[in-house]
């Protein structure tokens, strides 16, 4: 700004000292060139007085005094006198333009220039009496040269303008721009300074209202964002082009288990670096969805990698990180559960299926066919105890439950104790009910199931001569049946698992011990539709399972 | 101009980390060629064992060229030394696995390994060599320290092989091959274990300037 200022004053000001110079000069020099002709035509008439009254003499005096050439001219142009050259040597002086004009009128005049153009000469012209010529000519610079003369001053004030223009145009531009400097930008509407200044403030006032408008929706997006992915399960991380990570969730870092507080800006590899995880990601930065379970810090991880492209050029990748450590556990239990209803199922009809052809061949001596028939009976009993227990199964899980009743909870023990009691004799097995009476909001048949699984289970895995004793108490607020047998215990490894479907702790299913591996489920559920946990304690000499049902 | 040099240095770090993860997939595949038996694990440790070479060629090309482009000084002098020395143990951890995947492949329905504590030694290495690349991914002294002693516990453990074997071979003359292929197997355990070691004694190099931890070795 100061420079454009200071180029436009020295401009201006060099202009004008230039043109005014110029115009001074030629008027100075118009005016002076008429006083010269009117004196020059004055003192011409002056001498030609002095001439025809002192003769030729008078010339030789006069002519040291006037200053100006003075030149005598015959009428026929012959040069008589000359005040500067030798009157001899002049050629003839008829064809001047003064002098025929004179010769004509009686008075001339003309101007000419000399062959440089530097100088300017006016001759004026007289007729004596006696009809020569007397001229008077005087001599002065041109216009040109008499502004030549002025050229070094008229530079000089060039130079101390366009200096002094410097200066102003330094104390202009200060003076101009100060305010505009301490313009509060924060509230221009404030300061309005110049009159051509306030579009441009309120133009800036209405961008500032426009952006600070777009930065809150901007943070509220990103506050929105964030609220919703921080709460995520899901672990989400964005990574950019290098693999660095540019943005994530808490559940990413704990997925992860990342030591760090903030990855942002690190690798992704530095958070983990196997192999599955390797390859998803680096599949999704080369511009591939990939899709894996990959186990992380222990757990199973379903890894879902996306690319980010923008026109086929991939600018980073989208990691979504899901917990499926318990689905795949599900997924793992309904696949054996599966597995073990089909075999369970099988394994009957495969012996009835075995005796009914024997009988259909003629094979089977008569002796031995009621043999086969009683074992064919009790395989479709073990059929449909099995089928029993799963219908019931499903039906704790699924349907509706049954009314709650108020339920005496050692009265049930004992009506239990006494179903069981030709089971009990049949492996000498004492059974025992203790407690007081304890009422219970309950469903009547699934608390029946579950004390008589529990009861069974304790008679059938006992010692011969063994006891269980059932006992109803009051912990707190809470009933607490417990049945504690002196049977073969449960091993601690296995003690997890005795309440998932089919699990038997004797792998061989020996059929030593009738079952259909469906009692200590069928227990559970029953416990979670009434708000029970149930636990198991268990040693070499007996085990105690607990129930504890809220009052 | 120092903005590039961190960039490349950041990028020679997740080379690093890279190659390290390599080295865990060699010996992890290795390990699951001997105690499984399955031959597929053992191709792959050898496949990974030509590719942790390529990239050891790489760091240690980024290296050189970091080093004479940039002339560092302190701290990033000693991260790509610490570097250069890394990948060569990386390079050999990578080795050693191909090698036990090699010897595993004629170990394979040999009775010898079920008796000896080779399970737990191949855990134990691969700990070493996991925490060793932890200790360097995150810059962690303390994890860095652990590994340095946990060495003694892989020497244990080869010793206590070694004696196991010993007792099979006085039993059991017939199992003299497997006997030695697995002394073998249990000493290319050890060796990536004193690998892991250097590993780690370089990431306390790189982190303080001295390779037991205790401050800088300058002047002294």
């Amino acid at each position: 700004m100061k420079r454009k200022i200071f180029r436009f004053a020295a401009l201006l000001a060099a202009l004008a000292v230039l043109i005014s110079s110029v115009l001074i000069t030629a008027a100075a020099y118009n005016d002076f060139f008429r006083t010269i002709k009117r004196e020059v035509a004055a003192q011409a008439s002056y001498i030609r007085l002095g001439l025809e009254l002192g003769g030729e003499a008078y010339l030789s005096q006069i002519e040291r005094r006037t200053g100006h050439r003075l030149t005598l001219i015959a009428a026929d142009g012959k040069v008589l006198f000359d005040s500067v050259s030798d009157p001899a040597q002049m050629d003839n002086h008829l064809s001047r333009e003064e002098v025929r004009e004179a010769l004509e009128t009686g008075v001339g005049e003309s101007t000419r220039y000399s062959s440089t153009l530097r100088e300017q000469t006016y001759y004026s012209a007289v007729k004596l009496s006696d009809g020569s010529i007397l001229r008077v000519a005087s001599s002065m610079d041109s216009v040109l040269a008499s502004y030549n003369s002025l050229f070094w001053l008229v530079a000089l004030i060039a130079l101390a303008v366009t200096a002094l223009s410097a200066l102003i145009a330094s104390l202009v531009t200060r003076h101009i721009v100060r305010p505009i400097n301490a313009l509060d930008l924060d509230h221009p509407e404030n300061s309005a300074i110049y009159d051509e200044l306030v579009p441009l403030l309120s133009r800036i006032k209405e961008q500032r209202g426009e952006i600070g408008r777009q930065m809150a929706e901007l943070d509220q997006r990103r506050a929105e964002f964030s609220a919703i992915t921080e709460n995520m399960d899901e672990g989400f991380l964005i990574l950019n082009r290098e693999g660095k990570v540019l943005s994530h969730n808490k559940s990413a870092l704990r997925l992860l288990d990342a030591q760090l507080s903030s990855p942002v800006g690190v690798h992704i590899l530095a958070l983990n670096r196997s192999e599955p995880f390797r390859d998803v990601t680096e599949a999704a930065l080369a511009g591939e969805a990939h899709e894996r379970i990959v186990e992380l810090a222990g757990r199973q991880c379903q890894v879902f990698a996306s690319p980010v492209k923008n026109e086929s050029a991939v600018q980073g990748a989208v990691l979504l990180l899901m917990d499926v450590t318990e689905k795949q556990e599900r997924e793992k239990l309904r696949r054996e559960f599966t597995a073990n209803v089909s075999h369970e199922l099988k394994t009957p009809l495969t012996a009835i299926s075995g005796y009914a052809e024997i009988m259909m061949g003629g094979l089977a001596k008569p002796e031995d066919v009621p043999e086969f028939l009683q074992s064919i009976y009790s395989e479709t009993q073990r059929l449909i105890a099995l089928v029993r227990d799963l219908m019931l199964l499903s039906k704790l899980e699924e349907d509706a439950p049954p009314a709650r009743e108020r339920i005496d909870l050692l009265a049930l023990a004992e009506e239990t104790a006494s179903r069981l009691s030709a089971n009990a004799a049949a492996r000498g097995v004492d059974v025992s009910v203790a407690g007081k009476a304890l009422e219970i909001m309950g469903m009547r048949s699934v608390l029946e199931e579950m004390a008589y699984n529990l009861l069974e289970n304790a008679i059938k895995y006992n010692r011969p001569g063994g006891s269980v004793t059932i006992s109803i108490k009051k912990a707190g607020e809470r009933a607490v049946l417990t049945v504690t047998d002196t049977g073969i215990g449960i091993p601690k490894a296995e003690q997890a698992r005795i309440f998932e479907r089919f699990y038997r702790v004797e792998k061989s299913r020996s059929r030593a011990i009738e079952g259909t591996g469906l009692g200590l489920a069928i227990v559970k559920h029953g416990a979670l539709l009434h708000g029970a946990q149930v636990s198991v304690k268990s040693g070499s000499a007996g085990s105690t399972f607990t129930v504890r049902f809220p009052m | 101009m120092r903005r590039r040099f961190d960039e490349q240095l950041e990028l020679l770090h997740t080379s690093m980390i890279r190659m390290g993860a390599l080295c865990e997939d060699a010996i992890a595949s290795a390990t699951k060629a001997l105690l499984e038996g399955d031959a597929s694990f053992g191709e792959k440790a050898m496949a990974l064992e030509q590719d942790i070479n390529l990239q050891e060629r790489e760091i240690e090309q980024a290296c050189l060229r970091l080093l004479l482009h940039q002339q560092p000084v302190a701290g990033d002098l000693r991260t790509i030394t610490a570097a250069q020395k890394m990948v060569t143990d990386m390079e050999r951890i990578g080795d050693q696995a191909a090698d036990i995947a090699e010897l595993s492949a004629f170990m394979q329905g040999s009775p010898v390994g079920s008796d000896v504590h080779i399970a737990d030694m191949a855990r134990a290495t691969i700990k070493m060599v996991t925490d060793s690349i932890d200790s360097f991914v995150a810059g962690n002294q303390a994890k860095a320290t652990a590994v340095i002693a946990y060495d003694d516990v892989v020497d244990d453990l080869f010793s206590k092989i070694k004696g196991e074997l010993i007792q099979q071979l006085v039993q059991d003359s017939s199992l003299a091959e497997d006997c030695l292929d697995l002394l073998m197997i249990a000493k290319y355990f050890e060796r990536i274990g004193d690998h892991a070691e250097n590993i780690a004694e370089w990431v306390l190099y790189a982190l303080t300037g001295s390779k037991t931890g205790s401050g800088p070795e300058e002047g002294r």
